[in-house]
């Protein structure tokens, strides 16, 4: 319980908003107390100006880094243009971005953070004027001092960068199995908790992949149309002039597989539809190729129970993919 | 007779952008952060008593000024339009983590300071003078303490090394202060 000796900490806001809720709270228990908090505050208001130094200076520069645009791109307003990308499927996204928008706002110094749920999309400009396209189930943390020594943000999920140029600061994506410094550029980059890996693809320019504390020398670069699958043992794989049409197919809201391993096709139908897929053990080893252009749920579950030659059921969120038995 | 043609009218632009010589209390954004930051700062911690969270609500406030400066030409930022919008927040950001509604009521009743008017400066002399006596009339290591935090803005780690006494005592010395002057200053407490 708290006593008369703490309505002080609150009044020089020497405690965290939690406690600070819970002194409010003893205080609205009796009218004495209230009292009492307006006779010390009026003598701290009296006896000195400030309850404390806020700095200015300070202050300042903090929201100078942050002050030029940090906004979210409402969802449904003008979608930006990837680079190589036809401008297609418009249409598609539209529908794709229709969800709302989860926007934290943390306490004290925290960082902001960006998500997007299942089958929604959304595009963040940064401070600088770098861009990032957030892809399915995915949240973009921007710590606080971004853009000060260097631009670095965390990342879960999947997203597409185009980076503004800055020699000096340099622009780092970090994730849980290791971080990717742009060398002036555009790159996706998948980071989904699940699959223990991160995944590089550059789309132009270049960019450095290092593993978790990321000082350490770069353990692979990349250069456009190179992918990098980095794994939690800090082993990495590189793959040339991979297809960046599939692998960035999601950034038009699309979502395209080419000889892909089932479980990872199905895993993105999860994300984009918002469904908890089964599948027979079967099916274990198919590998996948197909495109589906974010259409229903019900249509892509359809279109892939073709391509895989199975019976698909459905009840709400569940989907089941069986064999299809021959009857001889 | 006439004077030169140098004296131009200020273009709608520069006139927007600069602070208006009629109205001084009209700002661009940097003027009224550098003007009004400290006492919104406090103001807001009037509300939600975490000087992290005050912190972070005037920032937030000067953040959506900024990004909405195009739209309203500067024109908004005076002190009135200001401490309003803060204050609004703080009871919004209360509502929001579901602090005691006595509480919060409580809050939506406090004015913002008043701008000193030329009849204050008489009182806030006497003021004045009544604060240093009462201060002075304190005991020693109260007094001390009382000085060094309120005045130097040590914390209280800083009082307790330089003091040479536990952060406890420090704590006890600053309650007593405060409750002292609460009694010696009675008459002033609420005069401004």
């Amino acid at each position: 319980m708290f006593e008369q000796a703490d309505l002080l900490r609150l009044i020089e806001g020497d405690c965290s908003p939690e406690e600070a809720a819970a002194i409010q709270a003893w205080i609205a228990v009796d009218p004495k107390r209230g009292e009492l908090w307006d006779e010390l505050r009026a003598v701290w208001r009296i006896t000195g100006d400030t309850t404390r130094a806020w700095g200015i200076p300070e202050s300042l520069r903090r929201l100078e880094r942050t002050k030029p645009s940090l906004e979210l791109v409402a969802p449904g307003r003008r979608w930006w243009t990837v680079s190589w990308a036809t401008p297609a499927a418009a249409a598609a996204i539209a529908v794709l971005v229709a969800g709302s928008l989860i926007w934290f706002f943390p306490r004290g110094g925290a960082p902001r953070a960006y998500a997007t749920t299942h089958g929604q999309l959304s595009s963040l400009t940064l401070p600088d004027g770098s861009r990032v396209l957030l892809g399915v189930d995915t949240r973009v943390r921007v710590p606080r001092d971004y853009g000060g020594r260097t631009r670095t943000l965390d990342l879960e999920g999947e997203a597409y960068f185009v980076v503004a140029y800055d020699a000096k600061r340099p622009f780092i994506v970090r994730t849980e199995h290791g971080s990717t410094q742009d060398l002036g550029t555009e790159f996706a980059v998948r980071a989904y908790r699940e699959e223990a890996s991160v995944e590089v693809v550059v789309a132009e320019g270049s960019v450095a992949l290092r593993g978790l504390n990321g000082a350490e020398p770069a353990l692979v670069t990349l250069q456009r149309r190179e992918r990098a699958v980095l794994d939690s043992g800090g082993g990495a794989t590189v793959m040339h002039d991979v297809s960046l049409a599939n692998y960035l197919a999601w950034t038009r809201g699309a979502l395209l597989f080419d000889d892909a391993p089932l479980a990872r096709v199905i895993a993105q139908l999860e994300r984009w539809y918002d469904l908890e897929i089964e599948t027979d053990a079967a099916l274990a080893n198919e590998r996948v190729t197909i495109s589906l252009m974010s259409r229903s749920a019900d249509e892509a579950v359809k279109a892939l129970a073709q391509v895989l030659n199975v019976r698909a059921t459905r009840t709400g969120r569940l989907v089941r993919f069986v064999p299809v038995h021959p009857r001889h | 007779m006439s004077e030169p043609s140098r004296y131009a009218f200020p273009s709608p632009q520069s006139r927007s952008a600069a602070p208006s010589v009629a109205d001084p209390t009209q700002h661009t954004w940097e003027s009224a952060f550098q003007t009004h930051y400290v006492d919104l700062c406090e103001y807001v911690l009037r509300f939600v008593g975490s000087a992290a969270a005050a912190e972070d609500l005037v920032h937030d406030l000067f953040l959506r000024l900024w990004d909405s400066r195009a739209r309203r030409g500067g024109m908004e930022l005076t002190r009135a339009y200001l401490y309003v919008a803060a204050k609004n927040r703080a009871l919004k950001y209360l509502r929001h983590r579901r602090v005691a509604t006595a509480w919060i009521e409580r809050a939506a009743r406090a004015e913002p300071p008043t701008a000193s008017s030329p009849e204050d400066l008489y009182l806030r002399r006497e003021l004045a003078d009544a604060v240093r006596r009462a201060i002075a009339e304190l005991p020693a290591r109260c007094r001390e303490v009382f000085v060094l935090r309120r005045h130097q803005h040590l914390s209280y780690n800083e009082i307790a090394a330089r003091a040479g006494v536990s952060l406890g005592t420090v704590k006890s010395q600053m309650w007593r202060a405060t409750v002292l002057l609460k009694e010696k200053l009675a008459p002033y407490l609420f005069i401004l």
